[in-house]
């Protein structure tokens, strides 16, 4: 992309959300190394956007929610952003839908799931994944944003399946999914209760026989990994390996 | 706010409960089945005949007051429960013994000494066995889910010393002979209504038949609704009756369906009308508003749309580990949403209304496609005005303030313990 087209196109920002950020920084590393070698270009703001509000709004911190989007707004297109990608699929339905309801037509930035982004390169036949397992077996977590609230079910799946993974469904998946428990504010506010339905959740993915349960939501995968016995708890970004030959749990 | 240890199901009952959750879905996709329904267009038609019929509610509700009360069927309105407690106290003033039919809408008026001075008889099924045993209901539709054959029959056995076949059979069977004993000599009998049309009818479903035997073998017969039930008419009023045995038990159609448009009559002798035959001689009904005025006007209209299946709770992971401790007088979170208008905000918060995750289960596996996730969200913002937050997420927003991410300041190499997130 050259300059010039940069400032026309406008830019495709990368925004990996507080959770990704500040906890599970690795996935970051991650998803970046990933955008970049499917050729995706795009910025990122760092320490300059803020919280997208989720767990204000969610908290029943209306005002705060609504500073946080008009700010992000700003700060967004002060760079000229017209496309987000986010791997967090919390940021992903606050930006996409919440901020849309706050902020009008405004709000004109198209917003994407990474899930999303890669199956579109997919499916579009452009892109560079490798698959670097043959045939082996996971069951993959619906994360409820993602999923029940966004109706994104097929494109996590189709990266899964094209890295060399078979998916085996649990009993409840796709618009029947079980949550992880720690959303809404829970893991932190009911985290007993948190923990135990993780911990339903897990005993629902072991019973597909899978020892692999892939997620593609930072909280799904943080809490539902504090909670795991005798199953491998990865994000969807952890499946790739790149430039390795080969993947990261083998 | 921590969530008490002993609220927590234990094991078995959580095994149980998902026997039956999954049975009941296959059971729920072969009604639609069998009623030539597809799922997502008949929801969003009890959808839009619940949002219209509440749109138009005070005057629906005007009519069905009048068409009732032409028909012989007195109307009380009851601004709160203790109203609603006032005028069913005095219409039980010289009746001692009452028989009871599962309504949830009596459970929200109920308080603890209510009709304590009358011999008051649950013949449910399940609210008797969990009244024998001394438990709250465990969900709306199966109370007592929660309790094994075995348990039962020695519940049976210490209270009547009565050896029973500890089988669900043999506590049927035990039941139906105990309770038409009681039935047989009751003078009132306590209902609530699936529907009321403005036309002036009330619709009850059921499928043991004792809401038959409750509504017309006593003299007297007591509905209690909330407003909400009025629908225009009969066909509407039909459309909730199947959604109801789908999503409430996984039936295409209940066993029974009553009708009921006046107290009993007959012309029979020199075409005199006589009321009271053998049916009740005096039908009333006692229709609640207890918050629900204040819900509309708060925005929150929307949960008037409940049919009361309980669906809800079928695949909500907060109901899984702890039953009846989420919500209030109606389980789950349209209990935690009602409670809000129909007591306090500080009840709403101790219904568990910042236990939700918010994942939308309920509303996938709603009817009425109620948006219970966006109502609890809502509430939680009256919540927060008026005081009712929690103290982590006032750390949480302390640290969005200051910092700009709810963890606040991260040092290097350290992962904060509470996720306020997502
Ligand atoms: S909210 Fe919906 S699912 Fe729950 S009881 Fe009411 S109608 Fe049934």
């Amino acid at each position: 992309m050259s300059i010039l087209d940069k400032i026309l196109g406008g830019n495709t920002l990368y925004y990996p959300g507080c959770l990704t950020k500040f906890v599970a920084k690795d996935l970051e590393e991650k998803y970046q190394e990933i955008l970049r070698q499917e050729g995706i270009d795009f910025i990122t703001l760092s320490e300059l956007e803020l919280c997208c509000g989720s767990p204000a709004l969610k908290a029943g911190y209306l005002a705060d929610f609504k500073k946080a989007a008009k700010e992000n707004m700003k700060i967004f297109k002060d760079h000229g952003v017209t496309k987000v990608i986010t791997n967090c699929p919390a940021c992903f339905m606050i930006l996409k839908k919440y901020y849309q309801e706050a902020l009008g037509k405004d709000w004109n930035i198209e917003v994407e799931h990474i899930s999303q982004t890669l199956g579109s390169k997919l499916k579009a036949q452009n892109s560079k994944l490798q698959p670097k397992v043959k045939n082996l077996k996971l069951t993959y977590h619906d994360p409820c944003h993602l999923g029940r609230q966004m109706g994104v079910y097929d494109q996590p799946r189709t990266v899964i399946k094209n890295l060399g993974y078979r998916i085996s469904e649990m009993k409840l998946n796709k618009k029947n999914s079980f949550c992880c428990g720690g959303g809404g504010g829970v893991q932190s506010n009911e985290p007993d209760l948190a923990s135990k339905i993780a911990q339903d959740r897990i005993k629902q993915a072991k019973e597909t026989g899978a020892r692999i349960l892939c997620t593609a939501c930072p909280l799904c995968y943080l809490h539902l990994k504090e909670n795991a016995k005798g199953i491998k708890v990865k994000e969807l970004s952890q499946l790739f390996s790149l430039n390795k030959g080969k993947n990261d749990h083998q | 706010m921590t969530i008490n240890k002993q609220s927590f199901w234990d094991r078995e009952t959580k095994t149980a409960l998902w026997r039956i959750v999954l049975e009941y879905q296959g059971k729920r996709d072969q009604a639609l089945k069998k009623n030539q329904l597809e799922m997502e267009g008949f929801r969003e038609e009890v959808h839009q005949m619940k949002k219209q019929a509440l749109d138009q509610i005070d005057q629906l509700r005007k009519q069905a007051i009048a068409n009732l009360e032409a028909n012989g069927i007195r109307v009380f309105e009851a601004k709160d429960d203790n109203q609603a407690r006032k005028i069913i106290e005095k219409l039980l003033k010289d009746k001692k013994r009452v028989i009871k039919a599962k309504t949830n809408a009596f459970g929200e008026i109920d308080q603890k000494g209510f009709l304590a001075d009358k011999q008051v008889q649950e013949t449910d099924l399940g609210d008797f066995v969990v009244s024998l045993v001394g438990d709250p209901e465990a969900h709306p539709v199966l109370p007592a889910l929660h309790l094994s054959p075995e348990k039962i029959a020695q519940a049976i056995e210490k209270k009547y010393r009565k050896r029973i076949l500890p089988t669900a059979e043999g506590i049927a069977e035990f039941a139906r002979n105990y309770l038409r004993e009681k039935i047989n000599r009751a003078q009132a009998g306590i209902t609530g209504a699936n529907a009321i049309t403005a036309d002036g009818k009330i619709v009850i479903l059921e499928n043991e038949g004792n809401i038959s035997l409750v509504s017309r073998w006593p003299e007297s017969h007591i509905v209690v609704a909330g407003f909400e039930k009025i629908v225009p008419s009969l066909k509407e009023a039909l459309m909730v009756v199947q959604a109801s045995a789908i999503w409430g038990t996984g039936q295409d159609w209940p066993a029974y369906v009553s009708v009921i448009a006046s107290p009993s009559k007959t012309a029979d002798i020199a075409n005199e009308t006589i009321i009271g035959a053998q049916g009740a001689k005096e039908v009333n009904l006692v229709l609640l508003d207890n918050g629900r005025g204040r819900l509309i006007e708060a925005g929150f209209s929307e949960l008037l749309h409940c049919l009361n299946c309980g669906a809800c709770l079928n695949f909500c992971p907060v109901y899984h580990q702890i039953g009846s401790h989420y919500g209030g007088k109606y389980l789950g979170s349209r209990g935690v949403v009602f409670a809000a208008f129909s007591q306090s905000l500080k009840k709403a918060k101790l219904a568990n209304c910042f236990a939700c995750t918010l994942c939308s289960a309920c509303l996938e596996n709603c009817p009425a496609k109620i948006d219970l996730p966006e109502l609890m969200r809502k509430l939680r913002t009256l919540l927060e005005k008026e005081g009712w937050q929690t103290k982590e997420n006032e750390k949480m927003i302390a640290n969005i303030r200051k910092f700009g991410n709810p963890f606040g300041k991260i040092e290097e190499g350290q992962i904060p313990k509470e996720l306020y997130c997502c």
